[in-house]
């Protein structure tokens, strides 16, 4: 089993979770998130003074899929994600050693 | 079965389409409402015309001219009354969430603790020798000390008992002249704001309530010598503060700045180099429901302070209120976009509180198109303040209550000198007991002019010298500003025990939102240090450097 994690721009949500039903993905998980990349956030000004506004809010999608899944699912967030501009976010998949079904207790691909 | 009803409703109501009543407002109110005004006697409903008719006649009628100042005068006092709301609401969105309950305790706070300190001497000092001729019976207030043309300090309505004092028009003037002082007591939590404590801020809310405001305002307000230097110095009609420019804010103001300079800044918020951080407010929507809420409380404010609906005049000074605020909002939002690249929604905000200010004084006295430049210069100069105190005079003002009240009211004092056109003040004798209207120096009375400048430096010299004064003495004795741990955390728990917003995650880093140092310049940035910990001279450099003065 592989664990798909996704960074992405918040708006973009929708359209990702949209593609990833398309391709009959059983569930996801969403968290909002923040942080910087390479441009490092950027500067304002608050009441005079210069403030760097240093975590911009992104929003991290995690889906565990099946090893012969996981590239598709990758290649569907980030085309539904992509706008091409700075900030688009990431994609990355790791392999998952074990996973259980809490409610019932089933172990690996049957738990998915 | 619906149509049939609403023909049958149509039907029934034409049917009663000749009731004579009074649709043009013409019959109501006449002899006959006299008559039943004067009592249930009905031997008095046959007055016949004679010397006892026209007296009756006229004292009913000087009876409801009071009654109509009354009821001007406390209704006005309940809308001041609600800028209590736009206050809480203003200072806790300019200043961060960890704060937000420690916030909303001081502005319920200050209003209980100065308005009984307020009741015990405050009002006394205050109005102790002044006769309010639009409320009625207020004649038993004429204690001052010393008596005549240098009084400096009311010495009946202690407890508003003293002297006589427990009056219907006593009454009447207190519950409108302590929301006044109120005012002045919230002004200040906008300057002290994320530091003081809790102790600390109620011996200033009782300072203010008791000496600061109260004696101050007597010398204005209460028969004192600034407002009779018309008649000693024939300076115009001495110092004129008609709602409180100078007397109201401007003492709220300095005092602020003398508790915020008391204090020093808050962590963080000043670089080694002592270029200022900013400490973005948590929530900018408050901000702006608390500033309308205040423009609408500003409309007893200014109106109300003729103590009376039967003075016409009002209408004047609540249009003269709203064009100054609004201008002076146009300012601001022209200013900050041309200086720092947006416009600041906060200083927006700020910027319309400016002009409301401004006005305050002067909203009597002058024509509409000096309200709109009064609103102009008031809405440059807050932002010009702001920017004063955060980049020359590195003091903390997390609301920028200085800037609005101590800086704008000193212009709205100046500016009745300048701008006040003749029209307004002429009755009765004459403002402040000087014949004839007044009038600024483009008006011909440079006199005018030099009585408010007397009073704009009085309210510096006065709020300042006594704030330190009393806290100087006060720090010896008591902790004025919570711990450098505390401070960090935010007061909520510590001071209160409970938190504005428990269900959510306050991921802050130390000084509250964001780190002070620009990512770029600290190679190898650090994530943000949890919130709790408080390493000394931590991470990123010169965080501490404000620290406690």
């Amino acid at each position: 089993m592989k664990l798909v994690t996704a960074i992405v721009k918040p708006f973009k949500l929708d359209d990702v979770k949209d593609a990833l039903s398309e391709i009959g993905l059983a569930g996801i998980t969403v968290t909002e998130v923040r942080g910087f990349g390479r441009q490092r956030g950027h500067t304002e000004v608050y009441r005079g003074a210069e403030y760097t506004v240093e975590f911009v809010p992104k929003v991290r999608i995690d889906v565990l899929t099946e090893d012969g899944e996981a590239k598709r699912v990758a290649d569907a967030i980030v085309e539904a994600a992509r706008t091409g501009q700075i900030g688009d976010g990431k994609v990355w998949v790791s392999p998952v050693e074990t996973l259980i079904r809490v409610r019932t207790g089933e172990v690996g691909s049957d738990a998915l | 079965m619906s149509l049939l009803t609403f023909i049958v409703l149509i039907f029934v109501g034409a049917q009663f389409r000749h009731h004579p009543g009074d649709r043009t407002g013409d019959k109501t109110g006449t002899i006959s409402d006299y008559q039943s005004a004067v009592g249930n006697d009905a031997k008095q409903e046959n007055v016949e015309i004679s010397q006892v008719g026209v007296n009756q006649l006229a004292s009913n009628s000087g009876h409801l001219g009071v009654s109509i100042n009354f009821t001007w005068t406390l209704l006005t006092g309940f809308l001041v009354l609600f800028m209590q709301v736009g206050f809480a609401f203003l200072v806790t969105g300019l200043t961060r969430a960890k704060n937000a309950g420690h916030m909303m305790m001081m502005n319920i706070t200050s209003f209980a603790v100065a308005l009984l300190a307020y009741y015990c001497v405050g009002f006394a000092f205050h109005f102790g020798g002044f006769a309010a001729g639009n409320l009625g019976g207020t004649s038993v207030l004429s204690g001052i000390y010393p008596k005549g043309n240098w009084g400096l300090i009311g010495t009946h309505g202690f407890f508003l008992q003293s002297g006589h004092a427990y009056d219907v028009g006593v009454m009447a003037l207190f519950l409108f002249e302590v929301v006044f002082m109120e005012t002045a007591g919230y002004i200040i939590i906008g300057a002290i704001a994320e530091r003081i404590s809790f102790a600390g801020f109620l011996l200033a809310e009782v300072a203010i309530g008791a000496v600061i405001y109260p004696i101050y305002g007597n010398w204005l307000w209460g028969g004192g010598w600034m407002a009779n230097l018309g008649k000693t110095m024939h300076w115009g009609h001495g110092a004129v503060d008609f709602a409180g420019s100078g007397v109201v804010h401007a003492i709220g103001g300095w005092t602020a700045l003398a508790l915020a300079i008391i204090l020093g800044p808050r962590i963080g918020k000043f670089n080694k180099d002592g270029s200022p951080n900013a400490f973005p407010g948590h929530n900018l929507g408050y901000v702006v429901v608390g500033t309308l809420v205040l423009v609408f409380g500003w409309m007893g404010f200014n109106p109300g302070s003729t103590l009376g609906a039967t003075d016409l005049r009002i209408s004047i000074v609540a249009v003269n209120t709203l064009l100054a605020g609004c201008a002076a909002t146009v300012a601001a939002i022209a200013w900050t976009n041309a200086k720092w690249g947006k416009p600041d929604i906060s200083m927006a905000c700020n910027g319309m509180l400016a002009g409301l200010v401004a006005i305050t004084a002067p909203c009597a006295f002058v024509a509409p198109w000096a309200a709109v430049i009064i609103g102009l210069v008031a809405g440059f100069l807050v932002c010009y303040g702001v920017w004063f105190f955060d980049h020359i005079a590195h003091v903390d003002d997390p609301c920028g209550a200085v800037s609005v009240h101590g800086v704008c009211g000193v212009w709205g004092v100046i500016s009745v000198g300048i701008f006040a056109d003749g029209s307004y003040g002429a009755a009765a004798g004459g403002w402040n007991g000087v014949k004839g209207p007044v009038k600024g120096i483009i008006y011909g009375d440079g006199g005018q002019l030099v009585a408010q400048l007397v009073h704009a430096a009085g309210t510096f010299v006065w709020a300042m010298a006594i704030t330190f004064i009393i806290f100087t003495i006060a720090k010896r004795f008591m902790k004025i500003r919570v711990s450098e741990e505390v401070e960090i955390d935010g007061l909520d728990m510590h001071e209160f025990g409970a938190l504005c917003y428990p269900d959510f995650v306050l991921a802050t880093t130390k000084t509250g939102g964001h780190a002070p140092e620009t990512a770029s310049s600290t190679p190898g940035y650090p994530p943000s240090a949890p919130a709790y910990t408080t390493e000394p001279g931590g991470g990123s450099g010169g965080t501490f450097g404000g620290g406690q003065s």
